[in-house]
């Protein structure tokens, strides 16, 4: 048996079964997370370059708000603090509304940029030739407003990822969770710490890779 | 005589800035209108609000005898009407030559596709890009760029249509291909409104010329006239720099 401060390979062999049911657990809810998120964030996004003052207002405030203020904090209200006022979630809804409407604000921004790194000079044509700024925005900005966010998109799913291991705190069991569970009945914080790091980096380093391909293989319009 | 488009009393100001202090203009259908002036003269400003591009401060713009300044008319079926093209051709960069043109019919007048694409593919033939249809607008030239962008605006099938400097941007060995499908357009019988500095397409193909300066209309007439015999001094100083 290997001693204490040393990696246990038993062990972690033991506990790989739990390290990746958390781990699935993550990948779900972020993915919830970012699909919620992605419309809130498109919407949000929307709001952000429309010249309606309410919109604008709004969304504006929203997107202070979230980014102004720790996730941590948003994830106690949201589960703690709503009770308060008649509002039960159980932790896992709790926790994606949490995600969902921390990223949106985040992908709000990235949409709004999006947006207005495409020239004038598109939305006009399209307007002229007759379409609605929804259509436009909808067959002329969005598609290529969408290639250009696709790394920033991917990122953002990245942070929220390792983000999600704040759910922990509201007993969601996730994979950060899943350790300190091992780490109470077993005495080893090591091994097992380790091993949701090496979880976590399974999921991620994949991810930043395909951000990355997708940076190099959308960089042009040009299909040779 | 009606008219098929007539711009009544029309201003507009960006902040303290009048670039267009009460035009008066109208045109006949079929009619090709020149309109020539220096940089900032207001010219570029009154074609982006005859399809409303920029709001009238105040007139008004009669299509077919119908104020379209009006607040209640539909401007999206308005600019079905006029076709615009830019000086920085403004293409969509993620969609082929084709594909350009398709979309408005096919999204807007919700034409099927086998149409959208037949009515697409003739107009590329007509402004001479049958063998580029597949092409995006990236590996196609300026001159290439601007005709796909006459032949989108030309798929709504528009009862006018105004060009906006459209050979500003081009290389010059790439302006008469541009001037010579705007050229094929008027023979057949388009109201147009130009914008240019090109004065040898004024003179051949123009009906009449307009001259603006200051936000107004100097002079206008026949152009060959003008060229020959401008009566204003303002014209005169102009055409003596650009002739």
């Amino acid at each position: 048996m290997a001693g204490v401060g040393q990696f246990d390979i038993d062990l972690f062999v033991r506990i790989l079964p739990d390290l990746a049911f958390g781990a699935f657990v993550t990948l779900e809810l972020t993915s919830l997370s970012i699909l919620f998120g992605l419309i809130i964030g498109t919407i949000a996004g929307l709001a952000r370059v429309s010249k309606n003052p309410v919109f604008f207002g709004v969304s504006t405030l929203y997107v202070e708000i979230i980014r102004g203020t720790p996730l941590l904090v948003q994830i106690l209200i949201i589960y703690f603090g709503l009770p308060a006022i008649g509002i039960n979630l159980r932790p896992e809804p709790a926790g994606i509304i949490a995600l969902s409407i921390c990223s949106g604000a985040y992908i709000a921004e990235i949409v709004r940029a999006g947006i207005e790194s495409i020239p004038t000079g598109q939305m006009e044509a399209a307007r002229s030739l007759g379409m609605s700024y929804l259509q436009a925005m909808r067959y002329v900005i969005f598609p290529q407003a969408f290639r250009n966010i696709l790394p920033a998109l991917g990122n953002e799913f990245i942070a929220l990822l390792k983000d999600s291991s704040l759910l922990s705190v509201i007993s969601i069991v996730e994979l950060t969770r899943v350790g300190r569970q091992i780490v109470n009945t077993t005495f080893n914080a090591w091994t097992p710490f380790l091993g949701v790091a090496l979880f976590y980096l399974m999921m991620t380093i994949p991810l930043s890779r395909l951000v990355d391909y997708s940076q190099k293989r959308l960089g042009t319009y040009e299909v040779k | 005589m009606s008219y098929l488009l007539e711009v009544i009393n029309l201003k507009k100001s960006f902040g303290e800035n009048e670039v267009l202090k009460d035009v008066n203009m109208k045109v006949k259908k079929g009619e090709v209108v020149v309109i020539i002036g220096p940089s900032g003269s207001g010219k570029s400003t009154l074609l982006r609000c005859i399809n409303r591009l920029e709001e009238p401060t105040d007139g008004k713009i009669l299509l077919d005898g119908v104020d379209i300044t009006d607040k209640s008319i539909d401007i999206n079926k308005v600019r079905q009407r006029i076709g615009m093209v830019f000086q920085q051709f403004n293409l969509f960069p993620h969609l082929t030559a084709l594909q350009n043109v398709m979309l408005a019919p096919l999204k807007i007048k919700k034409m099927n596709k086998r149409e959208a694409e037949e009515t697409a593919i003739k107009l590329l033939n007509k402004v001479g890009l049958g063998d580029q249809i597949n092409k995006y607008p990236a590996q196609l030239s300026g001159g290439q760029q601007q005709r796909v962008a006459i032949a989108r605006a030309l798929a709504m099938n528009p009862e006018v249509m105004l060009f906006d400097e459209v050979t500003s941007a081009l290389d010059p060995e790439l302006v008469k291909e541009v001037l010579d499908v705007m050229k094929q357009l008027a023979k057949d019988g388009m109201t147009m409104l130009v914008v240019t500095h090109e004065m040898g397409f004024a003179r051949e193909v123009g009906d009449r010329l307009i001259f603006m300066d200051e936000g107004v209309i100097v002079e206008e007439g026949i152009p060959e006239e003008i060229f020959r015999n401008p009566k204003n001094p303002r014209t005169q100083k102009f055409l003596s720099v650009i002739l």
